[in-house]
């Protein structure tokens, strides 16, 4: 999934100093999940803004919605009778949330509530890790299911590096080096010839250095 | 009660001793259909449990975790709590008693008294509080502690010099200066004594100085100085000059382990950990660092997480020293001096602020009075007399015994035994079952649905207690003016009987539907007042308190002005939130009478036999094609009795019990249900896979442990290294090398307490001494060597200790930094190297065999406990629901455990458990429906995610993603606490009875002042 996480309440007071009227709007997708932008978060920023401003004695009227998912336009369609009520518009969705509705709604005014972070998954309760860099071309196979270009500081193809240091990356001694798990693996499934071969340079074109992407599915796709 | 004629079998039990064994073993007996006597000699129950602090090793509040038991006790509606009362004779036999009771007077009428404390206050009389440990002061008029069961006061009248202030004062018209000594008889079919212990008094030992000396203390006092309802409110002060110490010394073993000066020579078990945790907890408690030292002799933490405790101590500096003291000397400003050995032989001396004796615990003089009045043998320590092979009967039959009169032993083991002994009591009254309890008929409820809320507001004055601080009319009148409100009143004592009878003609009378009380604790009172409305139809949640008393005038006695506005906010809130409450129903769901036990060793045996008994199917499921387990391998208990003939006459009973059906060579592949109702698939592995669905109310798992084969010390490569097992097995097969040898070596600790397995196999020290006496015996001429790190003989195993150290067995001491080191020559001789502590040298033994005391390892069912969905710590051990006081349940309603499988044990032991287990299980089995439902947990599956927060955050393991893709918490499962609903990131869940909707009526209400 996608993973966030909440910007501070001053930055969101600060977005939203000059309006007196907003509406929150979580996502019942990935921010819910990741436990940052489902209805207890949404209400709980609503709450807080109300006291920022009060403190302020600046009064501040929130309302709460949550939608199924904020990347569907479908969802998005179910705020057209209550999106002009309001001086602004904050979305705790990823980022994708606040665009949809930005293009959806050309006359308001959207702001994020979270800035998001990465694809990956919760490890445990509250603990959440990177898997994946989204680079468009998958080769994690090669390296028995651990993906040196999401989890190596370097991305490198070709490791370890000097910079591996008792199964820790030289960055900081709470990151581990995954060419470290990738050769102990290897190892460990007699399978270390496998690294023998050098791994050509990767073709960063399917990822973000080929520009915006898109996709499409032809037989998806229908006529009219 | 109905009379018994003769020869008939009585459906009462009575339990001498209300401390937490007793209180266990009433609240079983009386959930299993039986009705409960419990007597105690003390005004209220709760025993020494109530006085502790906190309790290892999980540093949970004694009284926090007590307290909800005392509370279901006093409230039970089939027991009899009979306070400051004696057990005087007791006639008749098995299956019928008559008991004669001294009961002493009270001076106060229980019934009557409200707890308001009026007396206390008038009270010119000044006594020393015993229950502080004489600490601190109280009246003459007291009550031991605020939480006590029952709760009401009572006079000493050895301090009281009747001067009538409390007679004055009592507008309850309680006191009853003139009560007398009366006698009363009960019949009852079965007894269970409970009757704790006493600690050990330091006073005789003059080089202590405890006698003289304010600021020598024993651990209980130390208690109640940690305690923050104790004599200094939870500060950390020594007594003399009320100064906070910088450093505390603990003395072990005052009391136990000796028979120079204390004439007890048994151990007495949780001295140790209760130190540790003292050490840890003051350390808490202090502002500036405290330097904790424990003098010691055995490190005897042989406990379920005891090591890893002990290792948290040792890693937050705690000193552990080990040397016996022999005086502490006054040094000056209350300081002490200590001079010890240390063990590479250096004397030190040492200046503390304040010292600690870890007392012991001996047999009670009154409990001892009374096993000799109706004829129960006591042992050589002057505790109840008991065998391993049936650990919890006395010599008198019907009569049986739990907790610490039974030996010295900690809370789990005590509740553990008061489970057992409870089955044990009743597995010969069963067709007596539900024939004397008590029932409440009740009136169908009313349906008030779509009804406006109608509120009817009862305001206590409670005596003068509420009444003497706030405006109690005020409050009201103040009542009357709020939303929904159509009747007030207010009553001198709302809880008193003649009260509760005029709220149910209201309610009734004014069609009032939602009702509040300002009053008291909800903790106390409020299942009270629940009954009340319940008795009129109307449902029990439709109910509100607000504590205007505890929670205000108590604390604001100097300010009753604000006192007062305070008792109109709460109050306020309690009306707004009434309005918005709802009738929770509770379904009665139909219990199947079968007990599934997996696990054909001892425990499950004794657990399956124990369900049949009681007259209930029991299914036994083993994996293996044989009954019995580990103890085939077993020889001796520690007390010698022989297992061979025990284990084969039980696997005979098992077999040949109609209401035992036994399945071998299978295995349970899938379970459904909840309690009461579970359905469980079993297939057969013999090649048949033969399938089978069993319907079940509870299941026991009880799937046993291992003796480790241990990779050190040359076991498999020489033929003379043995486990304890093979050891067994030699002996009874009177082996030529045991014959021969003329030296043997025991080895402790072989795969325990080591990194891998940071734990204590808690029975390999007894077997070890047990061994080396077999062989002694066979051969006095052997030379035995026991190497070594501490001896854990706990309770009187300590006697096989004393005995093995009289007929020549040699101890050499070993640090796990310095392992003995074993070798074998050509030859094939052997040859072990250790170095001798107090030589401090190393020592050359070459033994003709070597015994290896391996660990006990849990059985592998990783998959097995997936399927009932049980957790296991990281040493592979079961975890029960909570350490203290539910040792045999686990998390999971309905399903229990028993044996090794929850940490290793002896014999005896795993019986008492097996057979708690069967008790806990005729709570659930001997009921014909149970009921669900009420404060739980509701999952509004539209605005599930499925993002597991709630299956993460549960204490207790119930929520779980169901097939349609949202989250699913069963009712009949589920506890209330509430922290998936305040942890649920979508707003799926809510809490009945505590909504949002509600919550927020409540909070609005308070901020929105009048």
């Amino acid at each position: 999934m996608i993973v966030a996480d909440r910007k501070s309440l001053n930055e969101i007071l600060d977005m939203v100093k000059n309006y007196n009227k907003i509406l929150v709007v979580g996502c019942k997708g990935c921010v819910t999940v990741c436990n940052v932008g489902g209805l207890k978060e949404v209400q709980v920023l609503a709450a807080s803004l109300k006291i920022g401003r009060k403190k302020e004695e600046r009064p501040l009227e929130v309302d709460e919605k949550i939608l199924e998912r904020q990347c569907d336009p479908e969802y998005i369609e179910q705020l057209k009778d209550v999106v002009d009520n309001y001086d602004a518009v904050v979305s705790m969705a990823c980022g994708v949330g606040p665009q949809f509705l930005s293009e959806a709604y050309p006359n308001q005014k959207f702001f994020p509530a979270v800035n998001t972070t990465f694809y990956g998954g919760a490890v445990s309760h509250g603990i959440w890790e990177e898997r994946c860099a989204g680079c468009g071309s998958c080769i994690i196979h090669y390296f028995d299911g651990l993906c040196p270009i999401a989890r190596c500081s370097k991305s490198l193809l070709n490791g370890t590096c000097g910079g591996s240091d008792r199964g820790k990356c030289e960055i900081s001694k709470d990151v581990d080096c995954i060419w470290d798990k990738i050769v102990k693996k290897k190892i460990a499934q007699g399978r270390l010839d496998d690294l023998l071969p050098i791994t050509p340079a990767k073709d960063w074109r399917t990822a973000r250095d080929g520009g915006p992407r898109k996709a499409r599915r032809e037989e998806l796709i229908q006529n009219g | 009660m109905a009379n018994a004629s003769e020869n008939k079998t009585i459906g009462s039990v009575m339990v001498v001793g209300a401390g937490v064994a007793g209180i266990q073993a009433s609240l079983d007996m009386a959930n299993a259909g039986y009705y409960v006597h419990l007597v105690d000699n003390s005004p209220s129950i709760g025993g020494l449990m109530a006085q502790l602090d906190k309790t290892f090793p999980t540093n949970d509040c004694a009284m926090c975790v007590i307290s909800p038991f005392l509370v279901e006790v006093g409230r039970h509606l089939n027991i009899n709590i009979i306070s400051n009362s004696e057990l005087e004779t007791l006639e008749g036999e098995a299956g019928a008693f008559r008991a004669t009771l001294r009961n002493n007077p009270r001076y106060i009428d229980a019934e009557k008294c409200t707890a308001c404390g009026q007396c206390r206050d008038v009270c010119p009389v000044t006594a020393v509080n015993e229950f502080d440990c004489n600490l601190d002061l109280r009246k003459a008029t007291y009550i031991k502690y605020p939480q006590a069961v029952p709760l009401a006061y009572k006079i000493d009248r050895n301090t009281c010099i009747g001067c009538g202030m409390c007679e004055k004062v009592c507008l309850a018209q309680a006191i009853f200066y003139d009560d007398k000594v009366r006698q009363t008889t009960i019949e009852v079919g079965a007894v269970v004594l409970a009757m704790g212990n006493d600690v050990f008094n330091p006073s005789a030992f003059d080089t202590y100085n405890y006698a003289n000396h304010p600021n020598v203390v024993t651990s209980l006092e130390f208690e109640r100085i940690l305690s923050a309802s104790g004599p200094y409110k939870g500060h950390l002060m020594r007594p003399y000059d009320r100064q906070i110490p910088e450093k505390i010394a603990w003395m072990q073993c005052v009391g136990s382990r000796d028979i120079n000066r204390a004439d007890n020579s048994y151990c007495s078990s949780v001295c140790y950990m209760y130190s540790i945790k003292q050490t840890l907890i003051a350390k808490e408690h202090a502002e500036m660092p405290l330097d904790t030292a424990v003098f010691y002799m055995d490190m005897r933490t042989y406990g379920k997480e005891f090591d890893k405790y002990y290792m948290r101590a040792q890693d937050g500096g705690v000193r552990f020293i080990r040397s016996r003291v022999h005086t502490i000397e006054p040094a000056g400003d209350g300081d002490l001096k200590i001079r010890y050995v240390r063990e590479s032989g250096e004397l030190e001396e040492e200046t503390f602020n304040m010292v600690v004796l870890a007392v012991g615990l001996t047999p009670s003089k009154d409990a001892e009075a009374l096993a000799k009045r109706i004829g129960i043998d006591l042992n050589a320590h002057r505790y109840a007399k008991t065998n391993d092979l049936s650990p919890v009967s006395t010599s008198r039959k019907g009569v049986y015994v739990c907790g610490t009169f039974q030996g010295p032993k900690d809370i789990p083991q005590s509740v553990m035994e008061a489970s057992a002994a409870a089955a044990q009591a009743t597995q010969n009254l069963s067709e007596a079952r539900w024939t004397l309890t008590r029932t409440k008929e009740l009136p169908p409820e009313k349906d008030f649905s779509g009804q406006e809320p109608r509120i009817g507001v009862f305001v206590c004055n409670c005596g003068i207690n509420i009444g003497g601080v706030a405006d109690v009319p005020a409050v009201r009148e103040y009542a009357r003016t709020l939303p929904n409100v159509i009747h007030v009143e207010d009553n001198l004592f709302t809880c008193s009987q003649d009260t509760q009878e005029n709220i149910k003609k209201v309610i009734v009378e004014k069609g009032i539907n939602r009702v509040v009380v300002a009053s008291c604790s909800p903790r106390t009172h409020e299942p009270l007042f629940q009954e009340t409305i319940r008795e009129t139809g109307l449902n029990r949640y439709l109910f509100e308190m607000a504590n205007i008393r505890d929670q205000n005038t108590w604390v604001h006695m100097h300010n009753p002005e604000r006192a007062t506005a305070k008792a109109k906010d709460l109050v306020r809130m309690a009306v707004a939130k009434a309005a918005y409450v709802e009738p929770l129903q509770q379904v009665i769901l139909e219990v199947k009478p079968a007990v599934l036990v997996v696990g054909g060793g001892v425990a499950g045996m004794e657990a399956a036999l124990g369900v049949a008994r009681q007259g209930y199917q029991a299914y036994l499921v083993e994996r293996s094609n044989l009954l019995g387990g580990v103890a085939h391998q077993l020889r001796l208990t520690w007390q010698g009795e022989a297992v061979a003939p025990y284990l084969k006459e039980l696997i005979e009973n098992v077999q040949n019990h109609e209401r035992i059906q036994v399945f071998l060579e299978t295995e349970v592949t899938h379970t459904t249900g909840t309690i009461g109702n579970f359905i469980t698939t079993i297939v057969s592995k013999n090649g048949s896979q033969k399938t089978a669905v069993l319907e079940h109310g509870a299941a026991i798992l009880a799937t046993g442990g291992k003796e480790y084969k241990p990779t050190e010390y040359l076991y498999g490569k020489h033929p003379n290294v043995l486990t304890h097992f093979d050891l067994d097995q030699a002996i009874t097969e009177e082996s030529g090398t045991l014959k021969n040898a003329k030296m043997a070596v025991f080895i402790q600790c072989v795969g325990s307490r080591t990194a891998e397995r940071p734990y204590c196999s808690r029975v390999c020290c007894t077997h070890s001494l047990k061994s080396a006496l077999t062989l002694k015996k066979m051969n006095p001429e052997m030379k035995i060597f026991i190497v070594y790190r501490d001896i854990r003989s706990y309770g009187f195993r300590e006697d096989l200790y004393k005995e093995a150290r009289e007929k020549g067995v040699q101890f050499v001491r070993y640090d796990p930094e310095n392992p003995p080191n074993l070798t074998s020559d050509e030859q094939n001789n052997l040859s072990l190297t250790v170095k001798d502590h107090i030589l401090q040298r190393p020592l050359e033994i070459k033994p003709d065999i070597v015994i290896l005391a391996a660990a006990i390892l849990a059985n592998e069912n990783k998959k097995f406990f997936e399927i009932f969905k049980v957790p296991t710590n990281s040493d592979g051990f079961l975890v029960e629901a909570h350490a203290k006081l539910r040792p045999v349940d686990f998390g999971s309603e309905g399903l229990f455990l028993a044996g090794l499988a929850h940490y290793p044990k002896s014999l005896d032991e795993s019986i008492a458990q097996a057979r708690a287990a069967v008790s806990r299980t005729m709570n659930i089995v001997s009921k014909k429906g149970i009921l669900v439902g009420g404060v739980v947990a509701a999952v509004n599956s539209d605005r599930c995610a499925a993002c597991l927060t709630c299956v993460r955050t549960c204490p207790y393991h119930i929520p779980r993603i169901g097939e349609e893709g949202y989250a699913i918490i069963e009712p009949a499962e589920c506890h209330g606490c509430g922290i998936c609903v305040s942890e649920c990131p979508g707003k799926a869940i809510s809490l009945q009875h505590f909504t949002d909707e509600q919550i927020n009526a409540k909070t609005d209400a308070l901020f929105s002042a009048a």
